[in-house]
């Protein structure tokens, strides 16, 4: 506590005149408010208004917002006893680790009704709120009809020449096209066969560009820097709205998902749980997200609410489901994503 | 003859780095004028929609201004803390020397998610995230470094009998310090409080940890959604602080202008 | 600038014509005890006393909290050097060190390389021209580092507008690869560094008596040599001072290489920033750091026996 007095005297000194005691925290939040928190940027502005928004509205409930998801900031949050996040998205083998190690409340199924769900994508913390996929996408102006259609095609380098865009971290879905390349057949990749991915990976590695951040899959794809990338969908979709030579090809993609948590000791856990319950069904809400965000919704008679224009551009729809590869496994991921992520870091450096 | 020849490699010299240096905006500044919401250059389509969205939109305004509230006190307490370590390091005698040098400089080596993941810890535990008052002592810290090494240097090569003479001559400490020490160490402070300015104002990795609903500053707010897409408003806030730049140092020169001009007539 | 403040001629100037340092004890503007063995139980006299607030500030601000973090390199996820051992361990934490030293240390030696003639020519200029080169050099301050690395990328990848210009000029026939590369790395770190080198070598070039080179000339010195023996000496403190802020920073850089290099191009920010944030190994992060910070030290420690780094904070005796 010497630490809290010392730091007022200094505040004295430096004669700032804010005070300390409206500084955010558990403290703040009264009974009715929730914090939502997610990637940020437009796609959280969808998210919150379509599904978070007209609920909060109906129960008087106030809703906050911070971004972008940070774990660091989670995880100490859960630590120092001071929870301000109430609604997290998070990516799913963070929430199987975090939830092994206590970091995250348990849903209560009494409230939350998981059965309309998948149940794949549920564990004992966190339920989906998106699903997007991990397909090829590809310049239009350089690749017509003609077009790589499975992972094989988009390692082959004579017959398609061009750089090829893959995301720089390692559960978006670049081991899980290598082994496919490498003819692993799709129901038999899991457990990943890590060394054979880098040796597939190796034969193309100097025709491999790296993107980090969504804007910059488009900004290859579209320039034809690297007229093949291997992207999420929702993106390269909105890209070909506003007029990109874009597209994305649905075959053999990776269905990946995010979920939403709560981290243990929110002070408003049970507003947060009954918000989860009514998302669960909330297919209006889920429809009108799509809508805005190209992600596809978690229940899936949401589906039955979509315009055909739409529905052919999501991994869900019946047509383009039954063209995919795997869903991304990311029990397996959490349980050896500290190792492989290591080998991919030696692997990029080498 | 040669010197002429030095002075034109010089120039060209700084024209190249100028050309190099500015370059970027060259692609900013029209792409602000985009109508597309992804970043595209040359843009197909033309509006002001990201200027629009940068005025109507509260939260682009409320982390500007907590942004220039912040990096403006910052400015002043780590120029006073700063200057005072510089003096303190350069003409005095401490045993510890080394290691407050050290110290002083550790805020710079220390990795900021590091530093951001440390003073989140502590700040949770006294309530001091998402304060004005939270980012003012965490970025302080973070900007003392560069007043106390541009000060220290300026004293470095600075001859201490002026000082002595001034003060053989009847001038008081207070005096001297004024109108002889500081006009000599002035561009050092002035490069101190400028890099500590912009240190809290472009901070991204510490702020991050100490942002929230209650307060956020201008670069976590260009940072949000990153990592699925940039909101183009970034494009409009860079060219509408590089306009803000630009015109204060052209007034500016201009007032030194018109200050030298009076000079020169009174002097005639 | 007033050039009547003569600045003290430095040990390593040639001291013709100038006195012999008379080494004055600290003056009465800070009124420091007087010298005796009583201050022998002191840290410090007056003029030292100035740098305890900040020190006392760091500590409780920074220090501490610090601290604790650093603690769990030695006890999370269990007690004992594992950590440090991890890191021995693998060979990609120490290539990655050894690649952000090496790149930190280029960029430092390329602002160097500009900066010094920039920030020369910024002190000759007239006022006018001065503040055109003072706002070119400080704009990259006023332009996100995310749209800055986005907008270098647009201009110089393959397929950017640089490439395109020359290509349909026909003075290249293929694109000349600058970025997603090293060159990306140099170029866009460059240009955020820049500042921090040419503020303070202006700031200390400014304070020199440009009469002691027409001294030394006047002599019979040569202006490349007077230059060379007069100025550029004079001039060290603000090498060190920019140099120091240059290469420590540069350290700590992970964005912009991420953003504009290649993928080998990863630097140790970018590793603790995932171990901190993606992989929660807060034990593994802050043994990263430590390790970082001890390279660091030492490094500087080696270098202020050559480039005299103690210029900064310890004035000749």
């Amino acid at each position: 506590m010497t630490f809290k007095r010392k730091g007022v005297a200094l505040a004295a000194v430096a004669m700032v005149g804010s005070s300390a005691a409206c500084g955010g925290g558990a403290a703040a939040e009264d009974s009715k408010t929730l914090t939502v928190v997610m990637w940020g940027g437009s796609a959280q502005e969808a998210h919150v208004q379509s599904y978070v928004k007209p609920w909060a509205e109906v129960n008087g409930v106030e809703i906050l917002q911070d971004q972008p998801t940070d774990y660091a900031k989670l995880r100490a949050q859960v630590e120092s006893g001071e929870v301000s996040w109430g609604i997290v998205e998070v990516e799913p083998n963070f929430s199987a680790t975090a939830c092994e190690e206590g970091l995250l409340e348990k849903i209560d199924t009494e409230v939350v009704d998981t059965s309309v769900l998948d149940p794949q994508f549920v564990n004992e913390c966190a339920i989906p709120n998106l699903q997007y996929a991990f397909n090829i996408a590809y310049n239009t102006d350089v690749f017509g009809e003609d077009h790589p259609t499975t992972w094989e095609e988009f390692f082959d380098t004579e017959q398609f020449p061009g750089k090829r865009g893959f995301w720089k971290y390692v559960t978006g879905g670049i081991l899980e096209a290598a082994l496919l390349a490498d003819g692993v057949p799709a129901d038999e990749l899991y457990p990943l066969d890590v060394d054979r991915a880098f040796e597939k990976l190796d034969t193309i590695k100097d025709d491999i560009v790296f993107y980090e951040t969504g804007d910059q899959q488009v900004q290859l794809l579209a320039s034809g820097e690297a007229p093949l990338v291997q992207a999420w969908n929702g993106r390269v979709f909105q890209a070909a709205q506003q007029g990109q030579p874009v597209a994305n090809e649905f075959n053999q993609h990776f269905l990946s998902y995010d979920q939403v948590v709560i981290p243990k000791g929110y002070p408003n856990a049970d507003l947060a749980m009954e918000w989860m319950g009514h998302f669960v069904t909330d297919l209006q809400g889920q429809a009108a997200d799509t809508r805005a965000s190209a992600y596809a919704p978690v229940n899936d008679k949401a589906l039955e609410l979509l315009e055909p224009e739409i529905l052919e551009e999501l991994p869900t729809s019946e047509e383009n489901a039954a063209k995919r590869a795997t869903v991304i496994d990311y029990d397996w991921w959490a349980e050896n994503y500290d190792a492989v992520s290591e080998r991919f870091n030696e692997w990029l450096a080498s | 003859m040669s010197r002429l020849l030095v002075r034109g490699g010089l120039v060209t010299l700084a024209v190249l780095t100028g050309l190099v240096l500015i370059a970027p905006v060259l692609v900013i500044i029209p792409m602000s004028f985009s109508d597309s919401s992804f970043l595209e250059f040359p843009p197909t389509d033309w509006s002001f929609r990201w200027y629009e969205n940068f005025f109507s939109d509260p939260s682009w305004r409320a982390s500007t201004l907590s942004s220039l509230k912040i990096a403006v006190l910052v400015t002043i307490t780590a120029v006073i803390l700063g200057t005072a370590a510089a003096f303190g390091l350069v003409r005095g005698r401490l045993r510890a020397k080394a290691a407050v040098a050290g110290l002083v400089i550790a805020p710079l080596i220390v990795p900021y998610v590091i530093v951001g993941l440390a003073v989140y810890a502590a700040a949770l535990q006294v309530g001091l995230t998402q304060t004005t008052l939270g980012f003012v002592l965490v970025h302080t810290a973070l900007g003392v470094p560069f007043v106390t090494v541009n000060v220290a240097a300026s004293l470095a090569s600075f001859d201490q009998r002026l000082e002595q003479a001034a003060m053989s001559l009847g001038a008081s400490p207070l005096t001297t310090f004024l109108r002889v020490t500081l006009p000599i160490i002035a561009p050092g402070v002035a490069a101190g409080a400028l890099f500590a300015f912009i240190t809290s104002w472009d901070e991204v990795v510490v702020s991050l940890f100490l942002s929230g609903p209650e307060l956020t500053t201008l670069p976590v707010q260009m940072w949000s959604g990153v990592r699925v897409a940039i909101d183009p408003t970034v494009t409009a806030v860079s060219s509408l602080l590089l306009l803000f730049t630009i015109t204060a140092f052209a007034a500016l020169g201009v007032a030194r202008l018109i200050r030298n001009r009076r000079l020169a007539r009174s002097h005639r | 600038m007033s050039s009547s403040a003569t600045t003290a001629p430095d040990r390593r100037a040639p001291s013709r014509g100038a006195e012999p340092d008379p080494r004055p004890a600290p003056p009465g503007a800070g009124s420091p005890a007087p010298p005796g063995k009583r201050r022998r139980f002191f840290l410090t006299d007056g003029w030292g006393a100035l740098a305890l607030p900040i020190a006392g500030y760091l500590l409780v601000v920074l220090i501490v909290p610090l601290a604790i973090v650093f603690a769990r390199s030695f006890t999370d996820p269990t007690l004992g050097l594992g950590n440090y051992a991890a890191f021995f361990a693998s060979p990609i934490y120490t290539d990655v060190l050894v690649n952000t030293f090496v790149t930190a240390i280029t960029v430092t030696l390329i602002t160097l390389l500009i900066g010094f003639p920039y920030a020369y020519l910024m002190t000759i200029a007239p006022p006018v021209w001065r503040s055109v080169l003072l706002v070119v050099v400080l704009v990259p301050f006023w332009t996100s580092l995310l749209v800055r690395s986005f907008a270098l990328v647009l201009l110089l990848r393959d397929t950017g507008a640089i490439n395109e210009t020359l290509l349909s000029l026909g003075l290249i026939s293929d694109p000349i690869t600058m970025v997603r590369n090293f060159t990306g790395v140099l170029i866009g770190m460059v240009q955020v560094m820049l500042p921090f080198m040419v503020l303070p070598l202006y700031a200390t070039m400014r304070g020199i008596d440009r009469r002691l080179l027409q001294a030394a000339e006047g002599l019979g010195a040569r202006p490349a040599f007077a230059f060379w023996r007069v100025f550029v000496p004079l001039s060290a403190a603000g090498v060190a001072a920019g140099s120091l802020l240059v290469f420590i920073q540069s350290l700590g850089f992970y964005i912009t290489p991420a953003l504009l290099g290649g993928p080998d191009d990863v630097m140790l920010g970018e590793l603790i920033v995932q171990q901190v944030s993606t992989v929660l190994n807060w034990g593994f992060a802050s043994a990263l750091a430590a390790v970082l910070l001890i390279v660091t030290l030492v490094l500087l420690a080696i270098a202020s026996r050559f480039i005299d780094v103690r210029r900064i904070f310890w004035k000749e005796q």
